[in-house]
């Protein structure tokens, strides 16, 4: 069975009276337990979208999610879930291990569990030595970084991480990828979202391509290389979009 | 419901570490103090100068105070975007409205202790210890804050914090002007226009109900029935705002 599903997923934002986006096209798609499945897609593709209806921020206009077999706003489900938002943001008036301790409370985390966790965890984002600095002197990358720790307090079974390198510099990017392996290794399923095609490329077991909305197509790289006969990600990326745009104009 | 009680404490938290809280608060101080100063009155007008500014302070400071947390609390968490990380975590939306109308809550009684304790502390110093009607005074304004705080919060959940802001202040003065708002419509010739007007003078909270103070500072005293009366309409007003927020922020698309 599949850990996350969704059924004709289609999201339309209204913008005052009239103006209306449709940012999710009917999408269904299957993430299976143990994979780390990328979503591609230019800006405003639809890839924030499709990651917050998953954890119920927003609401479908039509369609169905299934996490573990339940709804996205089942709380049993969320226990299980790991989350980074894009360019994510926190009490700034916390520390890294205040913030820690604050979310795993909210997962009902025993305090000598927190107090273990946040010390490696810290660690493992590189953030130790700053324990005692407030989130308002945080920089870009180092937000970034404590969103990822923040989405490991409860050890969840799926990790969602929306953009997971934006704002990192070359080695915590490499960092960020070595720890999605190590993680999933572990047994964490993991879905992402990338502009990175490199990233993607290298770490990525099945992708999918977002396209003005539409889920133009998924499948493991190599599967889809030659179904495209692509050279490499970025010509694939390419071609799917190319394809869809010609498609479209007829 | 632990999990509410995790975002009234980090709702406390995030205004103690802020300045907001701490310059409302000396600066009512101040202005509580200050009135010590009118020395050149005679004894009696002093101390009824003492209870005016006094009290007037507590409301309008702790108006300020009510309005600025509640706006932190959920207009701030929207537009900062942190909320995005707290409604992925295993929280229940009405527990998170219920988390930070207590967290709020907290706030405001805490700067209406420190400054009713200032308060007490000066009439004890004019020798005028206070009886039980300026309690009953206190009493009445604190419930006033918290519906103030209250209603903040529930406009929170579907409008923008910008509205918020303006529509808390805007209701403030008009809470406080409904009695005259209704004398008013009582000389109003169309009886459409009357029923209208009363229809929305019955919606708006009455902030007036709970001002007593210029009876107790000349000494009138009123009864316990008045204060629980009012105790219950604004317990009563928070409930029904409360309902009305979880409703909206089970709606919210953030
Ligand atoms: N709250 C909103 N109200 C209205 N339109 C929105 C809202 N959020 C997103 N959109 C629109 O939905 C579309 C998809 O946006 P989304 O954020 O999902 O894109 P994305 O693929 O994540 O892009 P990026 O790579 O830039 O992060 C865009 O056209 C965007 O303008
Ligand atoms: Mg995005």
């Amino acid at each position: 069975m599949a850990i996350i599903e969704t059924r004709g997923l289609s999201k339309v934002y209204t913008l005052g009276k009239k103006r209306q986006v449709v940012a999710l096209n009917d999408v269904t798609l299957n993430i299976q337990e143990g994979e780390i499945f990328g979503i591609l897609g230019p800006n405003g593709s639809g890839k924030t979208t499709s990651l917050k209806l998953l954890l119920g921020i927003i609401f479908p206009t039509a369609g169905e999610i299934a996490i573990m077999g339940e709804n996205q706003f089942s709380i049993a489900a969320k226990k299980n879930i790991g989350f980074l938002p894009e360019n994510p943001y926190y009490y700034d008036y916390l520390t890294g291990p205040e913030i820690l301790k604050f979310y795993g409370k909210l997962f009902d985390i025993p305090s000598s569990t927190i107090a273990d966790r946040t010390e490696e965890l810290l660690n493992l984002v590189g953030l130790y030595n700053a324990r005692n600095l407030a989130l308002k002197h945080y920089s870009k990358g180092m937000l970034e970084r404590i969103g990822l720790a923040t989405s490991l307090i409860n050890d969840p079974k799926i990790l969602i991480l929306d953009e997971p390198t934006t704002g990192l510099d070359p080695i915590g990017c490499k960092e960020t990828r070595d720890l999605l392996i190590k993680l999933n290794k572990s047994g964490k399923t993991i879905l992402l979202s990338s502009h990175f095609l490199s990233e993607v490329e290298r770490v990525c077991t099945r992708i999918a391509i977002f396209h003005r909305g539409y889920l133009l197509t998924t499948g493991t790289l190599t599967g889809l290389l030659e179904e495209y006969q692509a050279e490499n990600l970025e010509d694939l990326f390419v071609k799917a979009i190319e394809k869809f745009d010609t498609a479209e104009q007829k | 419901m632990k999990k509410a009680w995790v975002i009234a404490l980090n709702t406390f938290q995030e205004s103690l570490r802020k300045k907001t809280f701490y310059v409302l608060l000396v600066v009512a101080l101040v202005v509580i103090g200050a009135s010590r100063f009118f020395s050149f009155l005679a004894a009696e007008d002093e101390l009824k100068m003492i209870k005016d500014v006094g009290f007037a302070s507590i409301e309008f400071f702790g108006a300020l105070i009510a309005i600025f947390t509640a706006l932190t609390a959920v207009s701030g968490e929207i537009e900062k975007r942190t909320i995005y990380p707290l409604l992925s975590k295993p929280i229940k939306r009405s527990h998170f409205i219920i988390g930070k109308l207590t967290g709020q809550t907290l706030v405001i009684f805490l700067n209406f202790v420190f400054m009713s304790l200032f308060f007490i502390v000066l009439l004890l110093i004019k020798k005028s210890p206070p009886d039980i009607n300026i309690f009953k005074a206190l009493i009445l304004i604190f419930i006033e804050l918290v519906l103030i705080g209250t209603i903040t919060l529930t406009v929170a959940t579907f409008a923008t914090e910008a509205f918020n802001l303006i529509f808390s202040f805007f209701l403030y003065v008009v809470g406080h002007l409904i009695s005259y708002g209704s004398q008013i419509l009582e000389r109003v010739e169309n009886t459409l226009l009357q029923r209208l007007g009363k229809a929305f003078y019955s919606i708006l909270p009455n902030y007036e109900n709970f001002n007593i103070k210029d009876k107790v500072v000349v000494g009138v005293s009123v009864s316990w029935k008045y204060v629980g009366t009012n105790v219950l309409y604004g317990i009563l007003y928070m409930v029904i705002a409360l309902l009305i927020g979880i409703y909206f922020f089970n709606k919210r698309e953030v």
